[in-house]
This record gives structure tokens, sequence and C-alpha cells, in this order.
């Protein structure tokens, strides 16, 4: 066994030991980390098909901004998650037929994997050989010019998420103080100081 | 990139611009107080944008690498997208501004979903498919729970978004399958692959997913649960906007699918369509009877027309998908008008979706009742409206498909539907004094509702051309 | 050189385990949407296999959009999510009975 073996088979058991323990585990905040593990393994299992900027992609915004927000979102809402458990374990006869018939069929379709005969001279973009142009560079190539439409897509997609996140939650509470910039850096020594004199013994 | 790959999609360019500039317009010039003016300038703009798509020639073209296709089919979907978008976010203007809803980011969201509905209808790849869907389906999510302080609206949310990002992902698994067998995304070179004799186990689990993430969409039965409690729980304009407009994009993106990439195999589909239509029907008309409330009655009702629209396709034939689209045009015609009804119903200023509030209508609005009435015996598939003939078309499609036995279900469960639509008929003229219910319509609702009903009756002279249309668009998609 | 079916098959169980936790947890919205995520995470495992052993970068480049997109809807699920709560003071979905099934 190789290094390479050896390694897609460490990778590939976190990957799915994470997974599984991200929907089995009592606790939410235990649950983001075994999914950022989930993460991290994939992407080791992407750098060793040779795929080194998706597997940064998915290390940098998945782990970092996702994984991060799910995070975020666990702790800020209060939530009694023991009760939430609670009726777990009913669930779980059924769950688990249902995932093991769905993993016989697709045993099924994927035990010998075949291309179709025409595959080869219909791909879109071939791979360039990785030394001469790199992944990312390559990428690069094709996704500001031939996919430059789903490139403008995805921008849409990432407003409306914007716009809709906004649109959601954004609350004006006029009753809160906030932090005014301008008025703190024009604020004149003139005006706000006022200086006494203070004859000795009196006091103000 | 050349210029003429932009001109292709100009219309979607134009509204993304539009949309962009808007929220620009919007965050700088006063929020909330300009959105009646952003509302009527994107539905003006929608229209204009229909009409400008409806009338520019024929022929089809593609860009992008051949990503994205312009063809009758394209442009048949589009026109009633964009018109029915329109129509729509103009009748429940009124609407929203008297319940506090109306906000300037509304109609911009909706301008962006709708630049996603016609990316979905003239996609040719699986990533433009992809792409386009979740600009729809994202956009969606966020109007239905727009009404963020009631539990009821951003539970609709809540579910809406659980289902469909699982259907997004069963739809993605499916096109990677497709693309690993096939080496391409591209649906031209999906079909030379599917065409070569047996279909693989691979590709054809790829087939399976995908259509089952787009059958989530299109709301047939069984994957049809979100669709009462998101009808009921969104606020009753975004209601109306999901029977409409999505509908006819998702039927549009399903048969683009079906037609351009599995063509070839059609017999691998064609019963699964048929199945699901079957349940689609008879789920949607019986489990209708039992609904109080009139929002969850039309979810039903889209259900059992969505099992209708699917005969179409099941067909597999040009006839079959020109009844498809003959079909849902008159589908969204009457939720339109049904739902310019809805919207104003209310008493004491707020708004009611009890059926039994209607008792007695007649007697307070005779003529909006009459309106009501044509709407609902149209909806029921009554002869001689025309709606009849959209059923008619399927069902006669179905038969020279050789599914005679879908056609006689399809006929059965429209009888059993029939009960429901009415009975509401029946409540209107015929009921028992009760609260009844104040009407409260702007003029835009008047118009709609009177239209959509008029058109149910004096379409039936020759359809307003809409066969000859759907015909092309058909014979565009299917070769 | 481990098999395109090895990759395969860790896609394969990692999108029934996704599929598992939506059954597990139907109570708890926020690990639906983190099983909605392993989903993703699978088709990606596949796309970038495929990609891989065709030697075609076209799976690479929709795993890029899937995982933009993926981040979108993260966004906006949280987002419904802390307004659901705000309202309902739970993340429970099914102790919501306003509407009935």
């Amino acid at each position: 066994m190789s290094v390479a073996d050896f390694a897609f088979y460490v990778f590939a058991v976190t990957t799915l030991a994470g997974g599984l323990f991200t929907v089995v585990s009592r606790n939410p905040v235990h649950s983001v980390l075994w999914l950022i593990l989930a993460f991290i393994s994939a992407a080791g299992l992407f750098i060793l098909l040779g795929a080194e900027f998706v597997a940064m992609l998915l290390v940098i915004v998945y782990v970092g901004a996702v994984a991060v927000l799910f995070l975020f979102v666990v702790m800020m809402l209060d939530v009694d998650f023991a009760e939430l458990k609670g009726e777990m374990v009913q669930y779980m006869p059924l769950g688990l037929l249902i995932g093991v018939i769905i993993l016989l069929e697709l045993g099924m379709a994927i035990g010998v994997w075949q291309f179709a005969d025409l595959a080869p001279e219909l791909r879109q973009a071939v791979a360039p050989d990785p030394q001469e142009v790199q992944n990312t560079a390559a990428l690069g190539r094709l996704i500001y010019d031939d996919y430059i439409l789903l490139f403008q897509l995805a921008g849409l997609v990432l407003l409306v998420a914007m716009i809709g996140a906004i649109v959601l939650t954004l609350r004006h509470r006029p009753y809160i103080k906030r932090q005014d910039v301008l008025a703190q850096m024009y604020r004149d020594p003139a005006k706000a100081l006022e200086l006494k004199d203070v004859k000795p013994g009196q006091g103000l | 990139m050349t210029s003429a790959d932009f001109t292709l999609v100009l219309p979607e360019v134009i509204l993304a611009v539009f949309a962009m500039g808007a929220l620009l317009f919007g965050v700088y010039g006063g929020k909330d107080k300009t959105a009646p003016i952003l509302t009527w300038t994107t539905a003006g703009l929608m229209v204009a944008l229909g009409a400008w798509i409806g009338l520019s020639g024929e022929g089809s073209g593609s860009a992008f690498g051949g990503m994205i296709v312009n063809d009758g089919f394209a442009r048949f979907a589009k026109v009633t997208v964009l018109l029915s978008a329109a129509a729509v976010i103009l009748m429940s203007e009124s609407y929203m501004e008297r319940h506090g809803l109306l906000r300037f980011e509304y109609p911009l969201i909706i301008a962006l979903a709708t630049v996603g509905m016609m990316v979905m209808v003239s996609a040719a790849d699986l990533m433009t498919l992809y792409m386009g869907l979740e600009l729809q389906s994202l956009s969606l999510y966020v109007v239905a729970s727009l009404r963020r302080d009631s539990v009821k609206s951003t539970e609709a949310g809540l579910k809406y978004f659980v289902l469909g990002a699982l259907s997004s992902g069963l739809l993605l698994y499916g096109a990677s399958l497709v693309y690993g067998f096939a080496g391409t995304t591209l649906f031209a070179g999906i079909i030379e692959v599917a065409g070569e004799g047996e279909i693989s186990l691979g590709l054809l689990f790829g087939l399976v997913f995908l259509i089952t993430g787009l059958a989530f969409k299109v709301s047939a039965v069984p994957f049809h649960m979100w669709t009462p409690d998101v009808y009921e729980g969104s606020p009753t304009p975004v209601t109306a906007f999901f029977a409409a407009a999505p509908k006819m994009a998702a039927m549009g993106l399903l048969a683009r699918v079906l037609f351009d990439a599995f063509g070839g195999v059609s017999a691998e589909w064609s019963q699964v369509l048929a199945l699901l239509s079957l349940v689609s029907m008879f789920l949607g008309a019986i489990a209708a009877i039992g609904q109080r409330n009139i929002k969850r009655l039309m979810a039903y009702s889209s259900i059992a027309h969505m099992g209708f629209a699917l005969m179409g396709l099941a067909a597999g034939t040009v006839a079959g998908v020109q009844a498809m689209l003959i079909y849902m045009v008159i589908y969204v015609t009457m939720n339109v008008g049904t739902f310019a009804f809805i919207l104003s119903m209310e008493r004491d200023g707020q708004p009611v979706t009890d059926i039994d509030s209607l008792r007695q209508f007649s007697k307070t609005e005779p003529l909006k009742a009459l309106a009501v009435l044509v709407l609902m015996f149209s909806l029921a598939g009554v002869p001689p409206l025309v709606s009849f003939f959209g059923k008619f078309y399927v069902l006669t499609a179905a038969v020279d498909a050789g599914l005679a036995w879908l056609a006689i279900a399809g006929v059965i469960a429209s009888v059993i539907g029939a009960f429901y639509y009415l009975r509401i008929v029946y409540f209107m003229y015929f009921g028992d004094e009760g609260e009844g219910v104040q009407s409260a319509m702007s003029p835009v609702a008047w118009v709609c509702l009177m239209a959509s009903a008029g058109i149910m009756v004096l379409g039936v002279i020759n359809l307003f051309g809409v066969g000859g249309a759907a015909m092309a668009a058909a014979s565009a998609l299917v070769n | 050189m481990v098999g395109l079916e090895n990759y395969l098959a860790v896609a394969a169980g990692l999108f029934v385990i996704g599929v598992f936790g939506l059954f597990l947890n139907r109570k708890n919205v926020i690990i639906l949407l983190m099983s909605i995520e392993l989903m993703l995470l699978a088709v990606n495992i596949n796309m970038v296999a495929f990609s891989s052993y065709l030697g075609d970068l076209v799976g690479q480049i929709f795993t890029m959009f899937i995982l933009t997109v993926a981040a979108a809807e993260a966004a906006i699920g949280l987002a419904i999510l802390v307004c659901f709560f705000r309202n309902r003071g739970t993340i429970d979905v099914e102790d919501v009975n306003v509407m009935k099934g």
C-alpha cells in the first residue's frame, strides 16, 4: 500500500466518521466540530484527486465561514437541546432502514463505474497537464471565460442571500445608542470642555 | 466572450441590472417609502420585457458554449412567467400596503427570482439549470418568511427552505452521476450518450435523482408535503406568486431536462411521470375536500393541476408538450384571478381565509361573485370554459400516446375535484347566513379578477392564439 | 492508485449519512441544515472524483458553484431560523402545531 492509498483510507474514514457523528451527537456544538472534521478530511481527499483549489476553498470558505456561521447561530440561540434530542431513538430504526436501502441501491450503480463510450470526446474542458498549467490557473481561465455567465449568476445568488439575510433579521432599535464616528471626530475641545477657575478654599 | 453571447441573454441582464439599480435607489432614496414606485416600475419592466420577448421573431440560438438557449419554448415560458409575475405584484401592492408588508426589497427579490426562472427555462446545461433554480429558490425562501414577526410565516419559510434544500441536494446528486457518466454537463452531450443503446445503471440513477429533485419543485405527490403548509403560512401575496410563475418555470425546466437531455430514453421516464401524475391528481382532489382554509385548498388544487400538466409531459410527444404549455397558461391565468379575489377577502380590516366566510357573498357583491363563480367552474374544468379545453388537450395527448388508463383516471380525478370548487360556489349563492366577508379590492386587483374571468369565457373562441404559440414552442423542444 | 469506485463509495456513504441525519433529527433544525451540508459535500466529492478520473475540469467548476450556492443557502437558512426562533423561542419544528399537516 502506497502512501497515497494509506492517506486515502485515513481521509475516507475520518470523513465518514465526521459525518456520522455530526448527525448523532447530542450536543450541537460537537456536531459543528464534527462537521468541520468532515470538511477538512474531504479537503484531503480533494488534494489526493489533484483538485487543490477546491480543497482550499473547502477549508477557507466552508470551515472558515459556513461552519463558523453555524457555531455562531448555535451559540446565539439559547436552545434547550437536551429536550430536542429526546425522541431521536424513536426515529432510529426507520432512518437506518432507509439509509441501508439507499446505500445498497447506490452500491449497485457505482459498484463498477463505467464512463460512456463517448465521454472522452464530450469533455468540455480537458484538464491540462498540471506540470504546465496549475490547477488554480486552469480553473481561473475557465471560470472567467467560458463560464462567465454562471459566475455572474453566482454573484446574483449571493446578492439575494445578502438582501434576504438583511430583510429577515435587521431590526432598527431606536433606543440603542450607536457610535457616531463623525460626531466623535468633529468634537471640538472648545465646545466640549469648559474651564472653570476654582478659587482656593471655595469649591464650585 | 462575444457581444452576441450577451445579446442572447439581454432580457435577463436588463432585469438583473434593473434590480441592482433599484436596490441602490431604494436604500438611498427613502427605504420603504419607495416601495410603491419600485413595484410599479418592476411590473412595468416585466411587462415590457414580456412583450419584447413575445414579439421578437422566431428561430433559436444558443450562447456561452451552448449553456443557454433561446428557442420558441424558452420564449413561451418566459412570456408567461414575466406577465404573471407582473400581474401578481401589481395586484398585491395595496394588500401589502394595508398590512404593513410593503417593503422595498419585495419587488426586487421578485425581480431576481424572475431572472432565475428565465434562466431555468432556457437552461441547456446542468450547471445553468442549477444556478437558475437556486436563484429562484433562494428568493422564494426569503419572501415566504417575509412577515418576519409571524410564527406562521417564518415556519412556512423554514419548512420550504429545509425541503427545498433537500430537493436541491437530491437533484445535485443526480447531476453528479449524469456528469460522471456522460463526461459533460451539456444537454446536447448527454442526449448523445443517453441515446446509445441500453441505458446504463449510473445514468438511470442520475435521471431518477434529477426527476425526484424537480418533482419537489413542481410539488408532485409524493414530494408535495411542503405545499399546503407553505401556501397557508406565507403572506397571501407571496402565495399568489408561488401559485403562478414558479410553477410554470419548474414545469418548463422539467420539460427541458427530459426532452433536451433525456429525449432518447423517454420510455424510461414516461412511466415515472405517469405515476407521479396519477397520484398527484388523486391526492390533490381528495385531500382538498376536507380543507376549510382557502389557501390550503388552493395548494391541493395546485397539486392536482400539476398532476394534469405532468400527464402532458408523460405522453412524451409534441402534442403532449403543447397540451402541457396550454394547460399551464390557463392554470396561471385562473390562479391570478382567484388570488386577486382571495387577497381582497377581509373582515374588519383583517384578512380572512376561511371558506365559510363566503356564505351569501353573492348578495353583497353580485359581480365579483359571478367572476369567482366563473373561475371556480374553470378550475373544476367545467365545459364550455377554457380550462375544459386545456384538460381536453392533455387527455387527447395522453390517449394518443397510449396512456388511456391515465386519461381515464384523470377524468375521474377531476370529477372528484369538482366537488370542492362547486362547494365554494354553493356557499356563495345558497349558503346560510354567516358572518360574511368584505371584499376590499384595489382597482388593479379588480381588473385582474375580471380579466381572468373574462378570459375563461371569451378564450373558448380561439384561446387568444395561445394554441398556435404553444405548438411552435413544443415543436422547438421536441425533435 | 485508489480506484474511482472508492471515492464514489465514500460519497455515497456520506450522502446516506446526510439523509439518515434528516430522519434522525426531525426536531432540530440546525442539525437538519448540517445534514444538508453533508449531502452537498457528498455531491462535491462525486464531482471532483469524476472530474479527476475523466481528466476534465468541469466537475471542479461545478463544485465551486455548488460551494458558493451552499454558502448562500446556509446564510438564508440560518436567517430564517433566527427569525423563527425570535417568534417562537424554540427551533423545534414538530412542536409547532400552528399548521396542521
